[in-house]
């Protein structure tokens, strides 16, 4: 089973990201915001991570900068999924440690076959 | 409707109350930082969600609301009130629209008009849209004049001379752009319009349509067939990475003076294509659109490379991302260890040999809405894991929302449940009675017992789930006085206090007019103007208060203020003139009596009636609504110094306790609140003052109101036996009600009565019994004035 976590402080966002890769077979948990995100991470080993940007207690680019520190430390594929368009929004997540950066509403296929792509590597032992 | 479309109702509820409350408290504290996060948060996450559903409209009014906080957020703007009027007007607007979708799943065909006003409205400020970046002095870089492409004449010859003549004197160049966007762009979630708005410094748009339309019924609303030439002062860089993107659905080339001129002599080079990298004889048959995201996947990593320096973790998952990326496009790659620039040139190499998407068919998708909402999802078993350490499910998700008739139907149900539960008492009572089996009325009864615990636990478990707290009555009031106290011109602050006390939602929405009601009369008779205020010494903005209170099992809940109070004299003045009160009451009532004048119906004391509160709906209205349902209305004021209102609720309305009374063979309710207690009293003690039957109790002499008389049934207390007096405290007032027998004391669901039976006041309402009799609860009060116009 791949495990995905969808970080999204949107509930409407989050059921739809969740639905959709829960059809395509992947094992999903949620989070509302970039701390219970982490706090999952902690407890849980995540073989995806699908991450919104705007979000309370923890905006995105800081939950992604922690799931990469020391205090998590996963290599796992980040996708950020996000309203801002503007430039320098891809970067920040860029630096952050997120491996693609896409502006919502992700099309349904695409967001299946990204993440089916990103995940298709891990190790199925892990 | 599909759950999706549910979900994001029942949250654009959530968002837009906080939207409303934060916009309120902003305004009395302009610029504090939390609360304009706060507020920009919850639109910014509205309109994330409004963008699922196919509602541009929403999408777009959202925008432009969300646009204007961020200025706001930014330190660019200050929020003034008339911003905050527009802002709490879109959000209004918004709010019917979605009333509107939760009936027919989509916008009022009205919404664009609507909407159209007001998004220009809220762009105003920002100067109609982001002003565009100045121009910034890019050095001119040294690079080389391009042909000029045949799609310049796009621009318009007259603008092509002028800006030619302007280069030409400033020696400058200028950079085209030809972008021609995907058809099947809009299922990528590409926006071209928004990319092309985004070009800084633009000097001119040329937007292309297609050399032909389709006819109409081939014609696909989601393929984009525009394309946009553009003309920019902006360095090739920032192009380039604007349309980073998109970067083989765009042609750049920079132009000086005599590059236009040569095009308008008609010079131009042969037309080229999209320039597609060289088709390579390694080029790799993947499905187009997964290469498309594995590039994608590349061209990020190639950016993060470019921005930062990735290291430790970061550098492997960015390795492990363009090992996945390299898998999908059938290229085996190992960068395990690798360093940066390994990476960078693996990434490189890559990209040189993605394939590139050839422009492939619009799929054959009629809406834009997403499968989910086609065909909601099947829920997937969760699979039993058996191991500890994982959690799998949910994280951190501990509230349901649950629809409210869900929870109405399980409050049926514990009513049913109850019913059928006092069925075991007449059980009990025939087993004995009619089968002579005593112990087999005992087992019944215990039975009984135990079941009655039961049910008396789930139904407070389910009264629990109805609980809301009084915050939801609270909630519309900033709006309210806010509106009311700008029309009035009166300087209002409006405090609450024990929002987080809870009450029955039955309760809480009840509440809801009588506050309205009492929140304006304050503000409309109470409160002064500030200069009123002033020149009585007070403060110039008055203070309006809704406080709520637990008190036992009852709710107080308390609206006052410190206006001009209420004039006892002018009140009995009033009352006189409108014939409430006689000559001698005006004499004799106390202040605080005077004050109570005002529930009586047909008073009002405002000299002229105002479009607030004067719509004939007095504090008699407020009364009556209150004590439906089960409460009670108090007023206190102080001329000069302000009135508060105390109404006093029943927590919750769902289950009442009564007391069974019989009269002439007729079962009635009497609710148990009212009830002192029952005693016998011998006929011979029944005692008549002014043709009022009385019994002296404990030195205290309580009136006796035959019930079957008030209630006009046919039925003589038999003299020779002791009466039975069920001693009532009514509006403070004992009195004693003679009845044939008492019975038992039962829990039921009262129902109002309804249709032609909610005239009959006499009746509070209807409850079912266990043994299938329909009791019909007495209003006391109702019965105490019609026994008064018996007698």
């Amino acid at each position: 089973m791949t495990r995905v976590l969808v970080v999204d402080d949107a509930a409407t966002v989050r059921l739809y990201h969740t639905s959709l890769l829960q059809e395509a077979g992947f094992e999903v948990a949620e989070a509302a915001n970039g701390l219970e995100a982490v706090e999952a991470a902690m407890t849980t080993p995540f073989d995806l991570f699908v991450v919104d940007v705007n979000m309370p207690k923890m905006n995105g680019y800081a939950c992604v900068e922690t799931l990469r520190s020391e205090t998590v430390g996963t290599a796992a594929p980040v996708l950020m999924i996000s309203t801002e368009d503007r430039p320098g929004d891809a970067d920040r997540a860029y630096q952050a440690g997120a491996n693609l950066y896409l502006v919502k509403p992700v099309a349904a296929e695409r967001l299946v076959r990204v993440a089916t792509m990103l995940t298709a590597g891990k190790d199925p032992e892990a | 409707m599909n759950p999706l479309l549910a979900q994001f109702l029942a949250e654009a509820n959530d968002l837009l109350a906080s939207v409303d409350d934060g916009l309120l408290q902003l305004e009395r504290n302009p610029g504090d930082p939390e609360l304009v996060n706060e507020v920009f948060r919850a639109a910014h996450t509205f309109k994330g969600s409004s963008g699922l559903f196919d509602f541009p409209e929403l999408t777009r009014l959202t925008h432009a609301a969300e646009d204007l906080l961020d200025a706001v957020r930014g330190g660019r703007l200050a929020l003034d009130s008339g911003m905050t009027d527009d802002l709490l007007a879109a959000f209004d607007l918004i709010r019917g629209w979605l009333a509107h979708v939760t009936a027919h799943e989509r916008l009022p065909a009205t919404a664009g008009q609507d909407a159209a006003g007001l998004i220009t409205k809220l762009r105003a400020p920002l100067g109609g849209g982001e002003a565009a970046a100045a121009d910034q002095e890019t050095p001119l870089s040294v690079r080389p004049i391009d042909p000029p492409p045949q799609w310049l004449a796009h621009l318009g010859t007259e603008w092509l001379i002028d800006t030619a003549t302007w280069l030409g004197t400033t020696s400058s160049t200028l950079r085209f752009v030809r972008y021609l966007p995907d058809q099947d762009c809009f299922f990528r979630a590409e926006d071209p319009l928004h990319l092309v708005r985004q070009v800084p410094g633009l000097d001119r748009l040329a937007v292309i349509p297609p050399e032909s339309w389709p006819a109409a019924e081939e014609y696909d609303e989601y393929a984009c067939l525009l394309s946009f030439v553009v003309a920019t002062r902006a360095a090739v860089g920032e192009l380039d990475y604007l349309f980073r993107y998109v970067p083989d659905q765009v042609t750049v080339v920079e132009l000086d003076a005599a590059a236009i001129h040569r095009h308008l002599e008609g010079e131009d080079e042969a037309e080229f294509a999209v320039p597609a990298p060289p088709p390579r004889p390694d080029a790799l048959h993947v499905d187009p659109e997964l290469a498309a995201d594995a590039r994608a996947v590349l061209t990020a990593a190639h950016r993060t490379l470019a921005v930062g320096e990735p290291a430790g973790t970061q550098l492997a998952a960015l390795s492990a991302s363009v090992t996945a990326a390299a898998h999908a496009l059938g290229v085996p790659l190992d960068l395990t260890g690798a360093d940066q620039e390994a990476v960078n040139a693996a990434i490189e190499g890559l990209l040189g040999r993605a394939p590139v998407e050839p422009a492939a068919e619009p799929p054959a998708v009629d809406h834009p809405v997403i499968p989910a909402l086609v065909a909601p999802p099947a829920p997937v078993p969760a699979e039993p894991t058996g191991r500890a350490d994982d959690p799998g499910g949910q994280v951190g998700t501990r509230v349901l929302k649950v629809d409210q008739e869900k929870v109405d139907r399980l409050m049926e149900l514990v009513g049913e449940l109850n019913v059928a539960k006092n069925g075991l008492t007449f059980l009990a009572a025939a087993a004995e009675e009619e089968f002579g089996s005593r112990a087999l009325s005992r087992r019944i009864k215990d039975q009984y017992a135990g079941l009655h615990r039961i049910a008396e636990e789930l139904q407070a478990a389910v009264m629990d789930v109805r609980m809301l707290p009084l915050s939801v009555a609270f909630g519309r009031f900033p709006r309210l006085v806010r509106d009311l106290s700008r029309r009035l011109g009166k300087t209002i602050e409006l405090v609450t206090e024990g929002e987080d006390t809870m009450a029955d939602k039955d309760v809480i929405e009840a509440l809801g007019d009588p506050l309205v009601h009492l929140v304006r009369n304050s503000l409309d008779h109470g409160i002064e103007t500030s200069d009123e205020r002033v020149a009585a010494g007070k403060a110039p903005a008055a203070r309006l208060t809704l406080a709520a209170v637990a008190d036992g099992d009852a709710v107080l809940v308390e609206v006052s203020d410190d206006g001009r109070g209420v004039d006892p004299v002018r009140v009995k003045r009033k009352a006189y003139e409108k014939g409430l009160i006689t000559e001698e009451e005006l004499e004799s009532l106390s202040d605080s009596e005077a004050v109570d004048l005002v529930f009586r119906p047909g008073f009002s004391t405002a000299d002229q009636i105002s479009d607030l509160s004067g719509r004939g709906v007095g504090m008699d209205a407020v009364r009556a609504s209150v004590e439906k349902l089960g409460g009670s209305v108090t007023m206190r004021s102080e001329w000069g110094s302000g009135t508060t209102t105390r109404l006093r609720l029943p927590l919750s309305m769902a289950v009442t306790q009564v007391m069974v009374v019989s009269v002439a063979g007729q079962r009635f309710g009497v609710p148990v609140d009212l009830v002192v207690e029952t005693v016998r009293v011998p006929a011979a003690e029944m005692g008549r003052v002014l043709h009022q039957d009385v019994v002296v109790m404990r030195g205290e002499v309580v009136p006796v109101i035959d019930l079957a008389r008030a209630l006009e049934m046919p039925w003589e207390p038999d003299s020779a036996r002791d009466l039975a007096v069920l001693v009532v405290s009514v509006n403070g007032q004992r009195i004693g009600l003679l009845v044939e027998q008492f019975h038992r004391e039962v829990d039921v669901i009262l129902k109002p009565m309804e249709g032609l039976l909610a005239y009959a006041a006499e009746f509070s309402g209807t409850a079912l019994l266990g043994d299938g009799l329909v009791l019909l609860v007495l209003n006391l009060k109702e019965v105490l004035g019609l026994a008064a116009r018996v007698a």
